[in-house]
């Protein structure tokens, strides 16, 4: 093999193995756009996803709604929003529901989903990427990544 | 609140016949759980003929956690447990009893606002058995986003993180620090609670008040005290300021029976004296207090844990005691190291004129720190495999936490633990 051909062999490989994230939009949370809201701030988003206050300032109840494990859109939105491994996020729900304080925010398994329940429940809030957020819903906070 | 009388006094064996009675008790409780199981069940029955409506969260849900552990101890002359619900535990050998358990959760959510929830676990117990029993069933109404009432079984709280002490996955250490956790008597209440959540600006701040009565049962060699009808009351506020929960809580107990000593002093005392020791001693109608401060931070790869509690003991048959931990983990990928310390302080009373009595009253004595160290890896979804060690540095009379101190007790002891947590 011709040292050409070894160098483009070994980029090709690099590219295959370069992280899928870089291509990655950012994420976006998103309202019911019926809710009123216009924007928030990241402590009004974890306290809300982390079951501390699930209210809205105006007065309207949170329903969030999380995606499952193997979506990775679920890692992303807990790394950016808290700086949390999925096993924190776990274990911090684990407490919470076999304390007897409070059950998880319902999973889905995809964006489509998050977006239907985020524009049929009217304190709908969910995460998605922000090429994906239609009419539906309004963005009330980006994450920077 | 533990004692074991097989050391001391004059060298003379005063475990006296009781296996018949634990068995009987631990029969009486089964049947005063089913029919709290019974009012559960008619609770739940009610609200399902209630207005369940067409709500489309109705669901039903079922849950679990465990932990299987092996641990074990640089020393035989005192056994290591996790929690005073244990009449053994860890010695120079691989045990796996300590901190093995398994739990199931089964909820409904009735509607938006109402959740019924029956949680059991399995785990080794005051009978010596890992008979399941019910730890919570309880209904739980959120009329509102800031107000939460929940009546049934339920957690008792005394400091933060109390309620979920066996729950190995949620916690980074292998368990919760014994110099911290170990007078709490017992893990939950047949009684009410309210939480109220308020924001500040950014902040919440959260309020709970609770009352409930007991039916638990404390080992004692091969007694148990049995703690059926202790009143409890207490309270808590919390405050998140961004990635700290700080926590302030008081609670207090009424106990309702005396601690199993009769034999004791009827054996190694004149008749004429029985009384007057029973009376000094008695924890019948006598109140404990709780005290604590906590704070906690969890931010990015960081967590820290800090909290102080303070007991003050009603009865002789106790002593009043200060204890605090800090622990610290960082996360590094799917490992996180951590390291704490821990302490306890109790305070001997004033010794009396009758020996029986002060080897009693110094079997509630503690005195110790324990330095811990340890890695939680995060193996796989759910899964968590943690490694520790335990260095517990003590006086030779620190006894209260363990169980069958030989008289070569020297207060220090190396704890080895391996644990696989996993929930589903």
């Amino acid at each position: 093999m011709k040292p050409s051909r070894l160098h483009s062999l070994v980029l090709l490989v690099w590219l295959a193995l370069l992280p899928a994230g870089e291509a990655l939009a950012d994420l976006v949370v998103v309202v019911n756009a019926r809710n009123g809201v216009a924007v928030m701030t990241r402590n009004e988003v974890a306290n809300i996803f982390f079951g501390r206050y699930r209210q809205f300032f105006n007065g309207v109840e949170a329903q969030p709604v999380d995606l499952a494990d193997s979506h990775p859109d679920r890692a992303r939105f807990y790394a950016a929003l808290v700086g949390k491994d999925l096993s924190d996020v776990n274990a911090y729900w684990s407490r919470q529901v076999f304390s007897g304080r409070m059950q998880a925010p319902p999973r889905v398994g995809s964006t489509e989903e998050v977006l239907k329940w985020v524009s049929s429940h009217p304190g709908g809030i969910g995460f998605v990427d922000l090429a994906k957020a239609d009419a539906r819903v309004r963005v009330v906070y980006e994450l920077v990544p | 609140m533990m004692m074991r009388y097989s050391a001391g006094l004059s060298g003379q064996d005063v475990i006296i016949s009781g296996a018949n009675m634990s068995q009987n008790q631990s029969t009486d409780f089964f049947l005063a759980a089913a029919k709290k199981l019974h009012l559960v069940a008619a609770l739940v029955a009610l609200v399902f003929v209630g207005p369940v409506g067409a709500e489309e969260e109705s669901a039903f849900s079922l849950h679990g956690f465990g932990t299987l552990g092996a641990t074990r101890t640089s020393t035989a002359d005192a056994e290591f447990v996790r929690d005073l619900s244990q009449p053994q535990g860890a010695s120079k050998h691989w045990d796996g009893k300590v901190d093995s358990i398994l739990g199931l959760q089964a909820s409904w959510r009735l509607t938006p606002d109402l959740e019924a929830v029956v949680q059991a676990i399995s785990h080794y117990r005051y009978d010596r058995s890992f008979k399941p029993e019910v730890s919570w069933a309880y209904v739980k109404y959120d009329p509102t986003p800031q107000v939460s009432l929940r009546a049934g079984r339920l957690g008792t709280e005394f400091f933060m993180m109390a309620d979920s002490r066996q729950v190995g996955y949620s916690y980074l250490p292998v368990r919760p620090p014994g110099d911290f956790f170990w007078y709490l008597p017992f893990s939950s209440i047949n009684g009410v609670d309210a939480a109220l959540t308020v924001p500040v600006g950014e902040d919440v701040l959260r309020g709970k008040l609770y009352y409930g009565i007991s039916e638990g049962n404390i080992p004692l060699a091969d007694k148990q005290w049995s703690l059926d009808g202790s009143a409890m009351i207490g309270g808590y506020l919390d405050y998140q300021l961004g990635s700290w929960l700080l926590r302030a809580s008081y609670a207090n107990i009424r106990f309702n029976h005396n601690m199993p000593v009769d034999d004791i002093l009827r054996a190694n005392l004149p008749a004429n004296m029985v009384g007057q020791a029973r009376d000094y001693l008695a924890a019948d109608n006598t109140r404990s207090h709780y005290y604590s401060v906590g704070a906690i931070y969890d931010n990015g790869p960081w967590q820290l844990q800090i909290m102080l509690n303070k007991i003050t003991q009603g009865s002789r048959i106790f002593q009043s005691s200060s204890a605090g931990y800090l622990l610290a983990g960082y996360r590094v990928g799917p490992v996180t190291p951590y390291a704490g310390f821990s302490w306890i302080r109790s305070e001997s009373r004033a010794a009396t004129l009758n020996p029986v009595i002060d080897v009693i009253m110094a079997d509630a004595h503690a005195h110790q720190n324990t330095t811990i160290l340890g890695a939680r890896w995060d193996v796989a979804r759910n899964v968590a495999l943690k490694a520790q060690w335990d260095g517990i540095r003590g006086e030779p009379q620190s006894i209260f936490p363990f169980r069958n101190e030989q008289p070569g007790w020297t207060g220090k002891m190396d704890v080895f633990s391996l644990t696989m947590d996993f929930v589903f």
